[in-house]
């Protein structure tokens, strides 16, 4: 039915209907409830009767699941005070239910008009999903839009057992704007869209090992990647983060005066930089895998 | 009359307040701390910021280094974090490299330390905004703060200056809505803070105390809602476990 629209750019909803198995899922506190962002309301900006965020569980391959798809639409998909509740709440049914919580992710982060207690509800939401974890609850972040995952919501989806991306996908803490702003257009042209997304694009992040998969653009190939991760778990152990801080000061002391994403590329096995730039998310995990 | 801001002390001014002579043994490199002291003549580890700076892939890791540290060589050491940090540069760099995971890293290491029986207190003493106070902060079980230190996601002004609403709408709002004022005060009335310490009060006490009565259950919806500076999470969360149950 959706085959032929890319995944980014479905909405939120036909996202969740997308992945769903046919009509298994409920949403949680649906918009009849009427649950509005009362800041947004004071500032005389537009309200959204999901304030941005739709949750619920579902069925993936007849599997349970809880499930959430946030609104890029919506003020960017960032978290406010109700929309990062009903995250934190989703979170926390999933560690109490022993079921695995997926998340597909759209968001800049905090929304600035509803100030603290967005930050709040982000560290919240990080705690739920580190109880899920240590009840190996497998929880999922999918990352495949342009408005991606930023501010404190990146941080929150590295938090995640495993990440999807798509090569459309970027993930961060700060955009480009705001570093263009900061460092100057001669460091970061942010209208330069091939170095943008080679800095926090799907590609990258899948490189250097920050995204677990890297699928295609379509609802099939992201609910096939969901799938591959229901029944595993990353667990928080001694020996887990000894070896992930070993590879983080690798890459720290083999890029960290880096500026050129290729050399990057390049040194993680891809040869031919067009054809890699040009390859769809799955053709390029094989070439860097093959080294072409 | 508007009340004066009280002065930013130094960062050794501000270790030696907190751990007196003890905290000799904390290093400062980078305007990163690290190392051992003492609270109430129990050894706790101390990892932490100073100097407002910011946060990057290397401070990350230097943190987390140590925190894996104490995990390994003082098993269930409490650990007390201190933020003073205007949080992550925005570096294209840096992002590149995955600033995030890097970030994602030092909190996986906070969470084995919390699983090991490790106690996890924050003292925000200075500057406690945006992503530095996401990164490791605000994952405690129990978070304090300095009367005199800057805790929120933003000022006003910067508010305004991204949201185009004008800062003095803002500034009236916040007089009703805790959530859009800056600062210690405010950010306890949301239930982010467990309670602000002035520079009158004794903190190396005040701080054997947060130890003592440290829980890893995060309380931060409840007291918002109990101080009602956050009135809808507690309800909306209750309300996704309740129909989530049926």
């Amino acid at each position: 039915m959706t085959g032929a629209i890319l995944f980014h750019e479905l909405t939120a909803r036909q996202r969740i209907a997308a992945l769903a198995d046919a009509g298994s899922f409920t949403e949680l506190l649906p918009p009849p409830e009427r649950l509005t962002s009362p800041y947004l309301a004071q500032l005389g900006i537009p309200v959204s009767f999901d304030d941005g965020l739709v949750i619920g569980h579902a069925r993936i391959g007849g599997k349970k699941i809880y499930l959430a798809a946030q609104v890029g639409q919506f003020v960017g998909g960032a978290v406010g005070e109700i929309h990062g509740a009903k995250l934190t709440g989703l979170f926390k049914a999933a560690a109490r239910d022993k079921v695995p919580c997926v998340l597909v992710i759209e968001s800049g982060g905090v929304r600035l008009h509803e100030g603290s207690s967005g930050e709040i509800a982000i560290a919240e939401t990080m705690r739920a999903i580190f109880e899920c974890r240590a009840l190996k609850v497998p929880t999922i972040a999918v990352i495949a839009t342009d408005i991606g995952a930023f501010g404190g919501i990146g941080i929150l989806s590295t938090c995640c057992d495993f990440r999807i991306m798509t090569e459309h996908g970027r993930l961060g803490i700060s955009g480009p704007i705001v570093i263009e702003k900061w460092m100057g257009k001669k460091a970061y042209d942010s209208a330069n869209r091939a170095l943008v997304w080679k800095t926090s694009g799907g590609k990258t992040k899948y490189l250097l090992g920050d995204a677990d998969a890297l699928v295609h653009d379509t609802a099939d190939a992201v609910r096939d990647g969901i799938s591959k991760f229901l029944g595993k778990s990353s667990a928080v152990s001694l020996t887990s983060v000894k070896s992930r801080q070993k590879e983080l000061e690798k890459r720290l002391k083999k890029f960290g005066a880096t500026s050129d994403p290729n050399a990057v590329w390049k040194s993680m096995g891809v040869r031919d930089i067009e054809a890699a730039s040009l390859a769809s998310g799955p053709e390029f995990a094989a070439l860097a895998k093959r080294g072409k | 009359m508007k009340k004066p801001t009280p002065k930013k002390p130094s960062a050794r001014a501000v270790l030696a307040r907190l751990f007196g002579a003890s905290a000799k043994d904390i290093a400062i490199e980078k305007s990163v701390l690290t190392g051992y002291a003492a609270v109430d003549g129990k050894k706790v580890c101390v990892i932490g910021t100073c100097d407002g700076t910011y946060i990057d892939n290397g401070a990350a890791l230097h943190l987390a280094a140590h925190v894996i540290q104490c995990i390994e060589r003082a098993p269930k050491t409490p650990i007390v974090m201190l933020v003073d940090s205007a949080g992550q540069e925005p570096n294209r760099v840096a992002e590149m490299l995955g600033l995030a995971s890097y970030f994602g890293h030092l909190l996986a290491c906070l969470e084995l330390a919390r699983r090991k029986g490790h106690k996890l207190i924050t003292v925000a003493t200075g500057q406690a905004v945006g992503g530095a106070f996401l990164c490791y902060g605000m994952f405690a079980d129990r978070i304090y703060a300095l009367d005199s230190a800057s805790v929120g996601l933003m000022p006003i002004a910067a508010m305004s200056a991204v949201t185009k609403i004008p800062a003095a709408v803002l500034e009236k709002l916040s007089k009703t809505m805790p959530s859009l004022e800056f600062g210690a005060a405010p950010f306890a009335l949301l239930g982010g803070v467990e309670e602000v310490w002035s520079a009158s009060d004794d903190l190396p006490a005040k701080l054997a105390a947060a130890i003592a009565a440290s829980s890893t259950e995060d309380n931060r919806a409840e007291l918002g809602k109990k101080r009602g500076g956050r009135k809808l999470a507690l309800d909306i969360r209750k309300k996704v476990l309740a129909e989530s149950a049926r």
